[in-house]
């Protein structure tokens, strides 16, 4: 039977994006590693024994933490800021 | 009046039913079956809401997405939309496009939001959008297919797939559509589009991050705060409870009644529920929603429900006969998603 309708594809591809990595320290001997806290009970208390944990086995020299507006939305400008001219590396993370 | 092909990819089928089968196979549908868009059904919508294929709506920066208005015309068409419907989901898909929605936040999370969408001005009764009798549920084509064809949009052109972008633990039936209109007609208080800054004739569409409607009952006031009261109690532990999101009240008949003869403006209904909605912090970390062991002074640390009372959208509808109104508790918080009004325009 002969094909009688044409139908089309209502999805929508998203724009190509060229994401790549921040370069990795060899080492973190020294470093300060900025936390984002994102607002989840718990994350501070979380994030706070990674970050001792990178202290005590990892050489990390000191850490800043700072807190997302809400869970649900990314760091906003200040806290970019503040780990840019601070940090050597971050941590950042949402989950359940 | 757009004479250009459609631009997205065209298949062959040879009926409808092989049509609406393509699309299950695609994985292109809600769960329930679509119609099929043609050129013809496309350019009808398009035409409906004076728009070029290509003109962008919105851009959901999260997930590089530019929604234009053929995907949405093919969605719309989908969802079962007359053309004359289309300039609502335009409007609709834009106020989901704003950044104070925070698109990615309520249509990822576990925490399962609807779309929410209240439509104010003449064209909820030009389009026989329900505003009364089983408001929330089946019956009106217009509440039934503009919700839909939001979800479709979100699910197809944005990619708002259950277990992929959208991580809901539960949902609810709102997701399937989640569209009504306010009883301006009856209503003794302003519309929510007015209260928002627009005129009483024109058209505009809210847009609200929500979770599913709880009714409450009341069969024994005859007062204002005998009914909020109700209200207020039921509201008091709901959806996320410390997320402080914004909340939306409904309130039908009876009640809009009883309340409205009071005296009661909206803004007083607000400030009643505000007041009477607060937790102590004991009570939420004794019911393991705050976490910490309880301090004496945690007996009399109230915390208010929502930031402020008009962080709640009070709005009249449902039907005349019952005596019971509803409370919605916004998704997350309203530091993550607020609901947003957008004028909708027509030709």
């Amino acid at each position: 039977m002969d094909k009688q309708i044409r139908i089309f594809d209502p999805t929508i591809t998203p724009k190509e994006q060229a994401l790549r990595y921040a370069p990795r320290p060899a080492s973190l001997q020294g470093k300060k590693v900025g936390l984002v806290e994102n607002t989840k009970y718990n994350s501070d208390t979380l994030l706070l024994k990674i970050g001792k944990i990178l202290q005590d086995e990892y050489g990390v020299q000191g850490m800043l933490m700072r807190r997302k507006r809400s869970s649900g939305v990314p760091a906003h400008e200040e806290i970019i800021r503040d780990i840019l001219a601070e940090c050597d590396v971050v941590i950042a993370g949402v989950g359940d | 009046m757009s004479s250009a092909n459609p631009q997205a990819h065209a298949y062959e089928v040879s009926d409808t039913a092989e049509a609406i089968e393509f699309y299950y196979e695609k994985g292109w549908t809600d769960g329930l079956p679509v119609v099929p868009p043609t050129e013809a059904s496309i350019r009808a919508m398009l035409d409906a809401g004076r728009l070029e294929p290509g003109q962008e709506i919105a851009f959901i920066e999260n997930r590089q997405i530019s929604v234009t208005a053929e995907k949405a015309a093919i969605n719309a068409v989908m969802a079962g939309c007359k053309p004359e419907y289309m300039p609502v989901v335009v409007a609709a898909i834009e106020a989901i496009g704003d950044p104070q929605y925070g698109y990615h936040g309520p249509a990822a999370s576990t925490g399962g939001s609807a779309v929410f969408m209240l439509v104010n001005g003449p064209i909820a009764r030009e389009l026989d959008i329900n505003c009364g009798d089983n408001l929330f549920g089946p019956g009106w084509r217009a509440n039934a297919t503009i919700g839909r064809a939001v979800r479709l949009i979100m699910r197809n052109a944005i990619g708002t797939l259950p277990g992929k972008l959208d991580r809901s633990t539960l949902g609810h039936p709102g997701k399937y559509t989640y569209c009504i209109a306010e009883n301006e007609a009856e209503s003794p208080w302003p519309p929510v589009h007015v209260e928002r800054g627009f005129r009483p004739e024109q058209n505009a569409v809210t847009v609200f991050a929500a979770l599913a409607p709880h009714q409450i009952g009341n069969q024994l006031s005859n007062t204002a705060m005998g009914v909020l009261t109700t209200l207020a109690d039921g509201m008091r532990i709901s959806g996320s409870v410390t997320g402080q999101p914004q909340y939306a009240v409904v309130i039908a008949g009876e009640h809009m009644r009883v309340i409205g003869d009071d005296g009661w403006s909206k803004a007083d209904i607000k400030q009643f529920l505000f007041d009477h909605t607060h937790n102590s912090i004991a009570h939420l970390k004794r019911t393991n929603r705050m976490p910490g062991a309880v301090l004496p002074e945690d007996e009399t640390t109230m915390r208010p429900l929502v930031q402020t009372p008009e962080d709640i959208i009070a709005i009249a509808a449902g039907s005349k006969a019952g005596v019971f109104s509803a409370f919605i508790p916004g998704w997350g918080g309203k530091n993550a998603s607020q609901s947003v009004t957008k004028e909708i325009r027509r030709p």
